[in-house]
């Protein structure tokens, strides 16, 4: 445990001096709980109740993008960001398990994107209390509730799977990003149909996703365990 | 402190390490030398329980490869051929970090002790990736020593750095040795193996040649003694009748003879030399340097591939 704070706080460290993993963790928050707020105002003007719905079902559909988003940039420079500096072989030399190196870059990359995504959603929500006196409770309902905390966690690990995958076939940071992104929009197909459809989001939609989402983690986490071996680090990757 | 039997790695066809066998104490500066390619880096690996051998089996500092693992990496320190370091975070922090995961107790302190020593101090707080390559080198020294390990190995520690710098890591590397640290240095610098290293063994793929600089050299080319005369003695060579003496040859105004104990039959040389009419210049006992019989061992492998 003590190794894996160890290396926790070493790739935060890291992260805050990265530009562009700044960049990828605090702008695009910015941007989209900006626009949610902008939607929920506009909504709460609409006479057409579809309408209104169709607006709100979209700005909370942003608190289901970010977690998968967010991760990306510090997954891609945690991986090859050490590939860049050849800090693996020395980071492999330590007495860090394999599976403690696999679980500090994951949780390096889950931890903040959860924590940013649910302090995003609670300032947005305190944004549309003090603009429009609040989410409309037929909006906000428990199955979204339960998606913006239970499914975003499980988006945050599919995305930090599939970049640590791909990071470690990659030796450009840029690259692993863009292939990254187009790599984990399977898992926000479900969100489109969200903030798509004219009806409140229901708690079986919900739980189907919740379920094939923890079934595509397990079997990309595994791959990525397989992947994070000293063995294959040091021979296979790129 | 170091032992490996029939330690082999193949990396599908191609075979990296070929039944390497090693022997060594604690307290000795083992130098490996060999060409890039030769393997010198995978043995590495394998040593420090990074990658795993395909057949064979080793121990270091007392621990079991393959069983033990964990326990190898707590108890060796690498230098890789690159520094490898955090280029964002500061020497300190880069310290501190390393530090931690090898659990070593005031990881703090630590960190201040190596940085003082290498004259770091003063930068602790820079980003090592601001600092010279002479730095960063000390730097990813410092970090392979941080935890007092009992087996070092270093790749090519004075690489780029300048004479300076290259003379007090030398002065390091003797320190640990006084310390009874096992050092395993690979180097293509051939002059500082022979200063530094109790013994070293040649490797392409696998194991040319082993033993101490001083034995191989003997073994290979015996020992000699050059004569330098003032002036032209011609036929002296031939006129030379000492029951000890193995070989003479005369080239440019010397002549180089090949003795079993310079140390006993010099004098003698010398005397019947003068009695020979010889004008004697200078004495003195021929070194072929570690590079010339490195190059030479070298040939004749690739002679054997």
């Amino acid at each position: 445990m003590e190794r894996i704070s160890a290396l926790l706080r070493k790739e935060w460290r890291e992260s805050l001096r990265n530009k562009m993993v700044l960049l990828g963790v605090a702008v695009l928050p910015l941007i989209l709980v900006g626009t949610s707020i902008w939607m929920m105002k506009v909504g709460a003007g609409v006479d057409d109740p579809i309408g209104e719905i169709v607006l709100f079902n979209t700005s909370l559909m942003y608190f289901l993008l970010l977690p998968a988003i967010i991760p990306l940039a510090i997954a891609v420079y945690s991986i090859v960001g050490e590939k860049e500096q050849s800090t693996l072989e020395p980071l492999l030399a330590t007495p860090l398990t394999d599976l403690e190196i696999f679980l500090g870059k994951a949780l390096a990359s889950v931890i903040p994107a959860l924590l940013v995504n649910w302090a995003s959603f609670g300032i947005f929500l305190l944004a549309t209390r003090f603009l429009i006196g609040g989410v409309p409770i037929q909006t906000l309902t428990a199955p979204w509730l339960a998606a913006i905390f239970g499914l975003s966690p499980l988006l945050a690990l599919f995305s930090v799977g599939v970049t640590m995958l791909v990071s470690s076939r990659a030796s450009d940071a840029r690259a692993a990003y863009q292939f990254s992104s187009f790599a984990i929009l399977p898992a926000l197909i479900p969100l489109i149909i969200y903030s798509t459809r004219q009806t409140l989001v229901d708690l079986r939609l919900i739980v189907l996703q919740g379920a094939l989402l923890a079934a595509a983690c397990a079997i990309i986490l595994f791959f990525a365990i397989k992947v994070f071996r000293r063995e294959q680090i040091l021979t296979r990757w790129k | 402190m170091i032992t490996a039997h029939g330690l082999t790695r193949r990396f599908g066809d191609r075979m990296a390490v070929d039944a390497l066998d090693l022997e060594i104490p604690r307290g000795e500066v083992f130098g490996f030398l060999g060409p890039n390619g030769a393997g010198k880096t995978t043995t590495v690996r394998l040593l420090a329980a990074l990658i795993a051998p395909s057949s064979g089996r080793a121990t270091v500092a007392g621990r079991q490869l393959g069983a033990e693992n964990q326990a190898i990496r707590a108890s060796v320190g690498v230098l890789t051929e690159t520094p490898g370091l955090y280029k964002r975070l500061s020497a300190l922090d880069n310290l501190v970090f390393f530090g931690r995961l090898q659990a070593v107790p005031e990881p703090r302190a630590a960190a201040e002790r190596y940085l003082r020593l290498f004259g770091l101090w003063d930068r602790r707080s820079e980003p090592a990736g601001s600092f010279s390559k002479g730095m960063r080198q000390k730097l990813a020294i410092a970090r392979a020593l941080l935890h007092e390990p009992e087996v070092v190995f270093l790749d090519e520690p004075t690489a780029g750095l300048d004479p300076e710098a290259a003379k007090s890591v030398r002065e390091l590397i003797e320190t640990l040795r006084s310390k009874e640290r096992t050092i395993f240095l690979c180097t293509h610098n051939l002059a500082e193996a022979d200063r530094l290293c109790d013994r070293i063994a040649l490797f392409k793929t696998r194991l040319v040649t082993i033993g101490s600089p001083e034995g191989l050299r003997e073994e290979r080319y015996g020992r000699q003694t050059v004569v330098r005369l003032a002036s032209e003695s011609p036929g002296i060579e031939r006129a030379l009748d000492l029951p000890f003496i193995r070989e003479v040859e005369a080239r440019d105004g010397e002549l180089v003879i090949s003795l079993g104990d310079p140390a006993s039959e010099n004098p003698i040389l010398v005397r019947r030399l003068v009695e020979l009419g010889a004008e004697i210049q200078s004495v003195g006992e021929l070194r072929v340097s570690l590079e010339e019989m490195y190059l030479d061992l070298m040939e004749g492998e690739n002679g054997t591939d």
